[in-house]
């Protein structure tokens, strides 16, 4: 009996050793889980950005057309119909410019769980089951996961050039117009800059240039064509545009519909980062803007 | 008697309270005081009238044991203390799965979640579901081997033929309590085991009708969902916990009732002398069966602590995925069995035929009377019983992945080396070492013994499916097995080798490593094996087994457990 109460309380000795043991690595290990937990998710989002995104967002989520990057548009040709989500104006910067474009104010995290659950505008489906979509809500994450593990401490570094937009001044949109580099920069098509008009929601606050709907927020736009030449000595109406467009604090518009326009601007700053994508549409928005006052150098 | 007033007044402080504490420490051990411990814990004969019966006789926990035991039955052999064993493994999941569920919601939504935060935010969570998992294991194991002992030494005979059934009973619990718990993680190997069981139930031999409302009852609706996993949940912490502990306690109080059996060798034939005990036959329960069992209570936990820390670990698996079926989809190694009898009668004849065995074994001891519990006398009982037990291991045996459905060669490669689920050797390897490039099968990387060993694995299942035609690949010039070609009906050729009849002849195969994102790489393995027949087609030509292996995603660390296959 002696020999059973040694072994026992030698026994018990060491469980309570190996216990310590295990108590004492437990918070570098529980660190270790986490990042195992979140290494897994991302592997588990690879799979599903292959099968399911790289389509239109291109394997290396840069978007960039060509057939080594996956992407399929309805005709079957290699163009990228998403945008860049391997990129600097999603990841990077707090917060990130396009949470500041869509007027975001939660984490990029949500914003991109948001967008691949629930879709955004016409060509993003909606991903998650939850809205009609093929993804479990974990699968959700795991995408979510997987295109937030882009924003590297390499993509955040710098912030990549945008579109070299010309000085603003008297003959600005001159020299806009006429840019062959680094893209050439052709007569506006005012059908087309109605399309950006709409998508980017001027009309939302400015109403319709050509009077069918009022402006509520910002200033009309109904005789923009001439009293834009107005404004500021030695502008063009089209310089005046030009740079209301990339620069809405560089003057305040006198009259609003309710009353004196504020100061700052309430118009968003972005559009210069948004057309930097295609400097075309402010061609396109300056020929829908002036209607037959247009001028191409 | 006296207040303590009194007393202190009349003894003094020191004597009081030592007075008072011998008294309450009686009162605990509903008869035993400070002096009565000690003399049992030195191994002194007890005073008389004897202290050490009175717990039995007053208290509530010993009331339930006896106050002893024939000497006979104290040792090692004839009860291997297994049924000891599964009632403190009892008690050991019991514990442990009540802690688990403080952090554990059935939900498929947040299920496999919970399983993470266990393991990465709970303190001492990776135990507590390690301890839980081999403690189910074991319990099957022990409860099994418990009634094997009981056959051999006879024990179920008369009078023990009713402890027997609840025993039976009580094996059939355990197992559906270890598998009901199979399917809470919500992972891919929970899924698709509890869905390969369930279709048994679509089998069973009963009009098309009752066997659809069955499987919709167990399934909690058209297929396993939330309300089945709720349901499996429920099974799991509520009904059977509650069977097995009514089954539990009949069964206990038969064998106290019966007296445990003495060794065949010591009784005469046809008697039963278990319960008529000679004084110097006797060990007392106190001193010498507490300190025993306390002795293994100890021995046990720590067998289970240690091995839960650094030997086996429970297998965590990625999200249930209902449209996605992993390759060769197996059961728990303790049902196993069931997988193998598949392969040797129909679906409805094996779902038959179980509940039939349940009910033979249970009413076994009513047929087989023979009045003789000795091991000379029961030559074809014992024969009998050793040739299910080969049965059952090859049954099992049959069950396993080592004797499965072959898909194509390639694919048997890459589920070795690259498996979609689980650890591989290849996913074990240090993120550091996955040094990008191509690599062959069974190439010898300079200073990288880890990727070394992964194309050697590489290499090894590539033996098992290629074989060599002519002077081979040039690309790959390995000595596999010469060829064996068997010609199709449709008048195709399948080549085979000494381990499998669809082989890949001269195959071409490469390891791929690229990187995907900064922090994560690509592995892809590549297979090309032109036809030989038309050798401007390709019979295999693939780059789908792919994997991708996260700096953080610590494979290597679960690859240390004795038990992943790495």
């Amino acid at each position: 009996m002696q020999v059973k109460v040694v072994i026992g309380t030698v026994a018990f000795m060491l469980t309570m050793i190996v216990l310590g043991y295990a108590a004492l690595r437990e918070p570098t290990r529980l660190e270790d889980f986490a990042g195992a937990a979140h290494g897994r998710s991302v592997e588990q989002g690879a799979y599903l950005y292959v099968n399911n995104c790289a389509t239109c967002h291109g394997i290396d989520g840069t978007a960039t057309s060509g057939e080594e990057n996956g992407c399929r548009d309805a005709n079957g040709d290699p163009n990228c119909l998403g945008l860049p989500l391997n990129n600097y104006f999603l990841l990077c910067g707090n917060p990130p410019r396009r949470s500041i474009d869509l007027g975001w104010e939660g984490t990029t995290e949500n914003l991109i769980k948001k967008t691949v659950a629930a879709g955004r505008g016409a060509i993003m489906p909606a991903w998650s089951s939850d809205f009609g979509g093929p993804m479990r809500p974990d699968q959700v994450q795991n995408v979510t996961n997987y295109v937030l593990n882009w924003g590297s401490e390499e993509l955040c570094a710098e912030e990549p050039i945008t579109f070299p937009w010309p000085e603003f001044g008297p003959g600005a949109a001159e020299a806009f117009q006429s840019l062959t580099d680094p893209v050439e920069v052709v007569a506006g098509d005012p059908e087309l800059g109605a399309q950006v008009y709409l998508s980017n929601g001027c009309n939302a606050c400015h109403g319709l240039p050509d009077g069918t709907a009022a402006a509520t927020v910002g200033p009309s736009l109904a005789e923009i064509a001439t009293n834009g030449a107005e404004r500021i000595a030695g502008y063009s109406a089209q310089d005046y545009i030009y740079e209301s467009i990339l620069a809405p604090n560089a003057f305040i518009s006198p009259e609003c519909p309710n009353g004196p326009c504020t100061s700052p601007s309430l118009m968003p700053g972005t559009f210069a980062l948004t057309f930097s994508r295609n400097p075309q549409d402010m061609a396109n928005l300056l020929a829908y803007l002036m209607g037959d006052a247009y001028t191409h150098p | 008697m006296a207040t303590i007033f009194e007393q202190i007044n009349e003894m003094g402080l020191k004597q009081a309270l030592v007075t008072k504490t011998d008294e309450v420490v009686e009162r605990i051990t509903a008869g035993m005081n400070i002096s009565d411990i000690r003399g049992a814990l030195r191994g002194d004969e007890p005073r008389r009238p004897n202290p050490r019966l009175r717990p039995h006789a007053d208290g509530f926990w010993f009331h339930i044991r006896p106050s002893f035991y024939h000497t006979e039955v104290t040792h090692i052999y004839p009860t291997f203390r297994l049924g000891w064993l599964s009632t403190f493994m009892m008690v050991w999941e019991t514990i442990t799965g009540i802690l688990l569920m403080i952090f554990y919601t059935p939900s498929p939504l947040i299920a496999y979640g919970d399983m993470w935060n266990i393991l990465s935010n709970v303190p001492l969570g990776q135990l507590m579901r390690n301890m839980h998992r081999l403690g189910a294991e074991v319990m099957v194991l022990v409860v099994a081997l418990h009634m094997l002992r009981t056959f051999i030494t006879g024990s179920y005979k008369k009078p023990r033929q009713f402890t027997w059934a609840t025993g039976v009973i009580l094996l059939t619990l355990t197992a559906l309590l270890s598998f009901s718990g199979y399917l809470l993680p919500w992972d891919q190997l929970a899924y698709w085991a509890l869905t390969v069981f369930l279709s048994g139930a679509d089998a069973a031999p009963a009009p098309p009708a009752v066997n659809q409302t069955v499987l919709f009852i167990l399934q909690g609706g058209p297929a396993l969902g939330a309300g089945g996993l709720l349901r499996w949940y429920l099974f799991h912490v509520l009904l059977m916990p509650l069977l097995l502990g009514v089954f539990f306690f009949v069964h206990y109080y038969k064998v106290i009732l019966h007296g445990l059996s003495l060794p065949p060798g010591r009784e005469e034939i046809g008697e039963d002398t278990a319960k008529r005990v000679p004084k110097d036959e006797r060990t007392y329960f106190t001193p010498d069966i507490l300190t025993s069992e306390l002795m293994w209570t100890a021995l046990i936990t720590l067998f289970l602590i240690a091995g839960s820390l650094w030997f086996w670990d429970a297998p965590l698996e990625t999200h249930a995925d209902p449209v996605v079926t992993p390759l060769h989809v197996v059961a728990p190694w303790y049902l196993s069995w069931s997988q193998g009898w598949l392969k040797l009668a129909p679906k409805t004849i094996v779902v038959g035929f179980i509940p039939l065995l349940l009910v033979a074994f249970i009413v076994m001891p009513y047929f087989e009377v023979g009045k003789s519990r000795r091991y000379a006398d029961r030559r074809l009982g014992l024969s009998v019983s050793f040739l299910f037990i080969a049965f059952m291991l090859v049954s099992n045996w049959m069950g396993t992945p080592e004797f499965r459905v072959e898909s194509s060669p390639e694919r048997e490669v890459s589920q070795g080396v690259l498996p979609q689920e689980g650890p591989s050797v290849l996913k074990g390897v240090p993120y550091e070492h996955l040094v990008l490039g191509t690599y062959v099968p069974g190439q010898v990387i300079d200073d990288n013994p880890h990727l070394t060993r992964a194309l050697a694995v590489f290499y090894n299942s590539m033996y098992r499916q290629s074989c060599k035609l002519g002077d081979g690949n040039p690309d790959l010039p390995y000595d596999w097995y010469p060829c064996k070609e068997e010609v199709l009906e449709n008048g195709e050729i399948r080549y085979g080798n000494h381990f499998t009849d669809n082989a890949m002849p001269n195959p071409y195969a490469e390891l791929r490593i690229t990187q995907e994102q900064d922090n994560m790489v690509k592995l892809t393995l590549y297979y090309e094996v032109v036809n030989p027949q038309k050798p401007d087609e390709f019979l295999i030509l693939s780059d789908e087994a792919v994997g991708y292996r996260h700096e953080d995603s610590l494979y290597e660390e679960e690859c240390q457990f004795l038990n992943k296959n790495c």
